[in-house]
């Protein structure tokens, strides 16, 4: 009876919204408006000489060596004001809102444990080098548009 | 000197024969209520000093929603909870709209506001009008819920006429961009 219960709670989750690893889909949207948008923009495109665009590319990170505990322990993600729990739920829902197509087969959610120990080491100045170097190991090449 | 007794005795008679006693009463009488009324008409209330926000050529404004309640012109309305600097309703633009001649910063600083009329807290984003001299109307600093510069995206003292053709700062405006919910789980 317990599972059945379950089942149908997770069933009941995954009608509402299928990204997995994100609790509250509307919770995560809201911390992308609150955190992230401000510089990013609403689309994740970025802009000039400032925050770099994401849009279409976020997930390659996913596909490099390194590139995973990048996403955490870059400097807007690592210094932002929330929750590791909210962390972890917006990292997920911002990968799989903003680059799908590039979202490795086998993606393991982020959780909270793995942001909890990555953002205690945040990345400072050497972010930008470190991103130029993982996006020269994209296959095919890095990806267009920018920001620094 | 006779004949400016004559001219003056003519015109005295000429104006008694004219005019009733009662008449001039009147007249005299309705000089003091028109000269009393003056204050009351629409050009002499626009030189009076302005209402409000205090500002010269600025007068109340209203929304016209009573779920949107207050005055965008004046600094206590409710979407302006963190704002700092000008506002654009009193430059010519609106609270979500720049003036003419001025570009909308697509980079901003983004906070949380509660609207009296539904007690609703709705993500606020302080876009910043670029590319004119400082408007210098409606001065508004209300800072609530910013944050030090240590982190930038909640710090309001930022020039946010980033990604603009120009760095130079008109007014900011105060858009509704979402709904924040009730959860209190940010640090």
């Amino acid at each position: 009876m317990r599972i059945v219960g379950v089942l149908l709670l997770l069933s009941t989750a995954a009608a509402a919204e299928e990204i997995p690893g994100v609790a509250n889909v509307q919770r995560a949207k809201m911390n992308w408006m609150l955190s992230c948008q401000g510089c990013h923009q609403a689309d994740a495109t970025g802009s000039a000489n400032g925050a770099p665009s994401m849009a279409g590319e976020v997930a390659r990170f996913l596909t490099v060596e390194d590139g995973r505990e990048y996403l955490i322990r870059v400097p807007g993600v690592a210094n932002a004001g929330m929750s590791d729990e909210q962390l972890a739920e917006l990292l997920n829902w911002t990968l799989e809102t903003f680059d799908k197509e590039h979202l490795p087969a086998d993606f393991t959610p982020f959780t909270a444990g793995e942001v909890a120990s990555g953002r205690a080491q945040p990345l400072v100045s050497e972010a930008a080098v470190m991103r130029e170097t993982l996006r020269g190991k994209f296959a095919g090449g890095k990806a267009s548009g920018g920001g620094n | 000197m006779k004949e400016i007794d004559k001219l003056g005795e003519g015109l005295a008679r000429g104006l008694a024969r004219r005019n009733s006693r009662r008449g001039v009463l009147a007249t005299i009488g309705g000089l003091i209520t028109g000269g009393a009324m003056f204050p009351a008409l629409p050009v002499a209330r626009a030189s009076s000093p302005p209402g409000g926000s205090g500002y010269d050529g600025v007068t109340p404004q209203s929304t016209g929603d009573p779920m949107d309640p207050g005055d965008p012109a004046s600094c206590d309305y409710w979407r302006y909870c963190g704002i700092d600097g000008f506002l654009c309703s009193c430059c010519g633009g609106t609270a979500s709209a720049c003036p003419p001649g001025t570009e909308m910063s697509p980079i901003t600083w983004i906070g949380t506001c509660a609207n009296p009329a539904d007690g609703v807290n709705y993500i606020i984003s302080y876009n910043d009008c670029c590319g004119k001299p400082a408007c210098g109307r409606c001065l508004c600093n209300r800072n609530e819920g910013e944050r030090p510069m240590t982190r930038p995206q909640l710090n309001n003292d930022i020039n946010w006429c980033l990604g603009t053709s120009t760095a130079a700062y008109t007014c900011s405006t105060a858009v509704i961009i979402g709904v924040a919910l009730k959860e209190e789980g940010r640090g």
